[in-house]
């Protein structure tokens, strides 16, 4: 609404955050747990004097380095690039009150960088001792930054007192944070030793196989058991709307046990293989671990972002890109006329409909059927393309309205928070809900032939 | 339509520091920014090229250059983040629009840096082992990164050319829209200041590439030879006096035949006549230092050379600042939002610079301190 909304076809363009999101994850996850790892271990080797242990780590080194610093830095910029075009207010107000939080997070950042190449590249040329420093601050310092970032991610769930405060502290140390710290540390723990396996199991040779399978198996085990714990936490700390969005939606449901069932067989699968028969380490159990793994995190990602709504930022910024202090302005005014962009077209298109520099919203009622659609049109665009995609797409409107007519449509975008409570309530006038009503109407298809519902006979 | 129409409202949570500190953290960031990417932008396709001489001298220069890439751009993406954030602060109202008007090749830019970066290893690993497969398909790596980084760079140049010409703003939307949401498909290419201030970009990255080459060997060839500082010093001064001719036809060209007579004045006229001037004439102090070792690298001037150039890239950073902010001053006044200053999350972030600083110090002192590898050959 302050900013342009960019339309992007089927998808919607903050399906596109989701999708970057979900890349970032399972690879930022494994940049924090694998840093660990290679502390642990090259010290491990060290002290052991195993030489064939610390060449299998320096091959790890390297796919990591390629995995993460390239990768994984630049998919973590990716968010950062894609929510400023999908989600600019959000945005905007995440950085005006974080700014600092992601500035020391970059400090940590170029620690990472440096600390992790100088480790790859001063093998054999740095002293043991000051090799494995330079593991464990690159493990410290991304153990930091997760720490950070989720002080951030965590707060668009539930800012705690910053809405009454806007201290950074309040915002910051949020309820939600220790438990999406503790779970996403175990994440880390757990994903890394499944990346670990797949390495190993192609690239390591059988006899390191067992040692990498069964010294990993205890972290992935500790880490499977902080996720449960964090996620417990999580549970605990939602609020009250994220809780009954989880127990409303069909979707979200089932989500819910396969994230459940799919840890449990992850538990499992690490306990009677790795831990317990360290030879069943082949890379096809590798293969079906990381997968695993991966739809976990995958779809543990979609559940967080998915039980936010109706907002970006609970109680700050709801999903359609407005602020809810602005919502009694917009329904008094009009969405049209508090939108930036949106006010700007209706002056260039509909000029007969401004009385002075503001929009007369009932003489947009009074204009012709096709240029009245075509406004419904730009309504929905800035209020509902945040989660629906037009007439064919992600949570498209027009299957959502199918066979509905006119009335039962106007009516639920007056409600839209009551028909629907995870749904924005409708921030603009009765005149704009006729428009919105208008376009809705224009595209929504007929009920699907063939059923026998027996309201006929 | 008046494009100031366009301008987004301020934050209602204000700045969280005051302005002048925001914008010289941007600008610092920027500095340091422009360090690497000038490597990877006008470096890569030179070490390419370099790597083909018959001198032998000469290819190991642009081997030692070549290997380096991962580590530069590295460094150069996440230097690159703290400008970024801080012209998001400050700029948002701006900023959020010009990219969502060419959203898809903003957006773009993270699909061809993945595979830019990519190529860079695939390339740089046949350098580590020659022995490696594909030696034809790692060259052709190279090259098609060399490609991308210069994509990418014109991207930039775009968007954040775009995101001051304001005035552009409502015909690229009327073009590129559908019910008033734009596609993300414009593109600032009618812009008169873009080809030169990519003009000067590139001259600036040339630069900086001659620069680093003096430096790489005059501290950190091993074995220094005097045939290799004499085909640094050789190498360099080409390379410089190209991207100092760069320099000089692009900024010109920028100043006399893009700048409004606002921005003229503004910019050449009072207090910030001199700023101007000694950004356009600074070029001149590192192309001098690199003239005098043509002949062959000296350590003291190759030191000397770096910091000229620091101070050119500072200068033409400032001045930047300097012309965003008088651009954008129709629509909206950069320093006169409001300011809620969060005093224990900056003292905070102060403290941890600087120690973050010391840590890589202490880091870099250790490689340093290493014995080195085996000189690399061509």
């Amino acid at each position: 609404m302050h900013y342009p909304w960019w339309n992007v076809p089927f998808l919607t363009s903050p399906m596109l955050i989701a999708i970057i999101a979900v890349l970032h994850v399972v690879v930022s996850h494994y940049a924090v747990g694998g840093g660990l790892f290679l502390a642990v271990e090259t010290r491990h080797a060290y002290r052991t004097g195993n030489d064939a242990y610390l060449g299998y780590l320096r091959k790890h080194a390297w796919f990591f380095i390629l995995i993460t610093v390239v990768y994984g830095a630049i998919t973590g910029v990716g968010i950062w690039w894609t929510i400023g075009l999908a989600s600019p207010l959000a945005t905007e107000t995440l950085i005006h009150a974080f700014v600092f939080g992601w500035a020391i997070e970059y400090v940590f950042f170029i620690i990472e960088i440096v600390s992790a190449f100088i480790f790859f590249y001063g093998w054999g040329r740095l002293p043991a001792r000051t090799h494995q420093a330079m593991a464990w601050i690159y493990a410290g310092a991304a153990w930091i930054s997760l720490v950070l970032i989720t002080g951030i991610t965590a707060f668009m769930l539930h800012p705690g007192k910053w809405p009454e405060t806007r201290s950074f502290w309040d915002g910051f140390l949020n309820p939600q944070f220790i438990p999406q710290v503790l779970s996403r540390t175990g994440g880390s723990f757990l994903l890394a030793s499944l990346y670990v396996y797949l390495h190993a199991a192609f690239r390591a040779d059988p006899g390191l196989r067992d040692l990498i399978a069964a010294r990993s198996a205890r972290p992935a085990l500790l880490g499977a058991i902080l996720i449960v714990a964090g996620g417990a936490g999580w549970y605990a700390f939602l609020p009250e709307s994220a809780k009954a969005a989880l127990a409303a939606a069909s979707a979200l449901n089932v989500l819910m046990v396969l994230i459940f069932a799919i840890t449990l067989a992850v538990f499992v699968m690490l306990y009677l293989g790795p831990y317990r028969h360290p030879g069943w380490l082949s890379p096809g159990f590798a293969i079906l671990l990381f997968v695993c793994g991966f739809a976990a995190m995958a779809t543990g990602e979609f559940i967080r972002e998915a039980v936010r709504k109706p907002f970006v930022v609970y109680n700050v910024v709801l999903a359609n890109q407005v602020l809810p202090e602005e919502v009694p302005r917009l329904r008094e005014r009009g969405f049209l006329e508090g939108g930036v962009w949106t006010r700007a077209y209706v002056a260039t298109h509909h000029p007969e409909a401004m009385a002075g520099d503001t929009i007369d919203v009932a003489k947009l009622l009074a204009l012709p059927e096709e240029e009245r659609i075509a406004l419904g049109r730009v309504l929905f665009q800035h209020h509902c393309n945040d989660c629906h995609a037009e007439e064919k797409g992600y949570s498209a409107a027009a299957e959502l309205v199918r066979g509905w007519g006119r009335e039962p449509i106007r009516s639920t975008i007056e409600r839209l928070h009551e028909a629907q409570f995870f749904m924005p309530p409708w921030c603009g006038t009765r005149e704009e809900a006729e428009l919105l009503t208008d376009y809705l109407a224009s595209i929504a298809p007929p009920l699907p032939g063939g059923m026998d519902l027996g309201a006929g006979r | 339509m008046d494009p100031a129409d366009l301008i987004a409202p301020s934050s209602p949570l204000g700045y969280p520091a005051p302005y002048a500190l925001m914008v010289v953290l941007k600008v610092f960031g920027f500095i340091l920014h422009m360090i690497p990417m000038g490597l990877w932008f006008a470096g890569l396709p030179i070490a390419l090229l370099l790597r083909r001489a018959r001198d032998e001298e000469v290819r190991t220069i642009g081997t030692r250059l070549a290997s380096a890439m991962p580590v530069l751009i590295a460094l150069g993406i996440n230097f690159g983040i703290v400008p970024l954030l801080f012209l998001q602060v400050a700029y948002h109202r701006a900023f959020y629009p010009a990219t969502i008007l060419m959203a898809w090749h903003w957006f773009g830019i993270i699909v061809v840096l993945t595979v830019a970066y990519y190529g860079v290893y695939l390339h740089a690993v046949g350098i580590r082992r020659p022995e490696a497969c594909c030696p034809r398909l790692r060259q052709a790596a190279g090259w098609i990164a060399a490609v991308l980084f210069a994509a990418i760079g014109f991207l930039f140049t775009n968007a954040l050319s775009l995101m001051t010409n304001v005035r552009a703003w409502p015909d690229l939307w009327a073009r590129t829209s559908v019910a008033a949401a734009p596609l993300g498909t414009a593109s600032n290419v009618a812009d008169p200041t873009l080809w030169p201030r990519l003009g000067v970009v590139i001259g600036l990255a040339l630069l900086t590439t001659a620069a680093f080459i003096l430096i790489d060997a005059a501290y950190f060839a091993r074995p220094a030879t005097a045939a290799g500082g004499r085909a640094a010093g050789r190498t360099a001064f080409t390379i410089a006096t190209v991207g100092f001719a760069v320099f000089a036809a692009a900024g010109t060209w920028y100043v006399f035949g893009t700048w409004s007579a606002s921005i003229r004045s503004h910019m050449l006229g009072g207090a910030r006549l001199p700023l101007t001037a000694a950004t356009a004439l600074s070029a001149g102090l590192p192309w001098l230092l690199i003239f005098l070792q043509r002949a062959g690298v000296r350590p003291g001037l190759a030191a000397a050379t770096g910091a000229a150039q620091l101070l050119v890239l500072t200068l033409n950073a400032i001045s930047r600042q300097v012309v965003q902010n008088a651009e954008l001053l129709p629509y909206f006044d950069v320093t006169a939002e409001p300011v809620r200053t969060q005093g224990s999350p900056l003292i905070l972030f102060l403290i941890l610079f600087v120690a973050g600083l010391a840590v890589v110090a202490w880091m870099v002192r250790q490689v340093l301190a290493a014995p080195s590898p085996q000189r690399q050959g061509g």
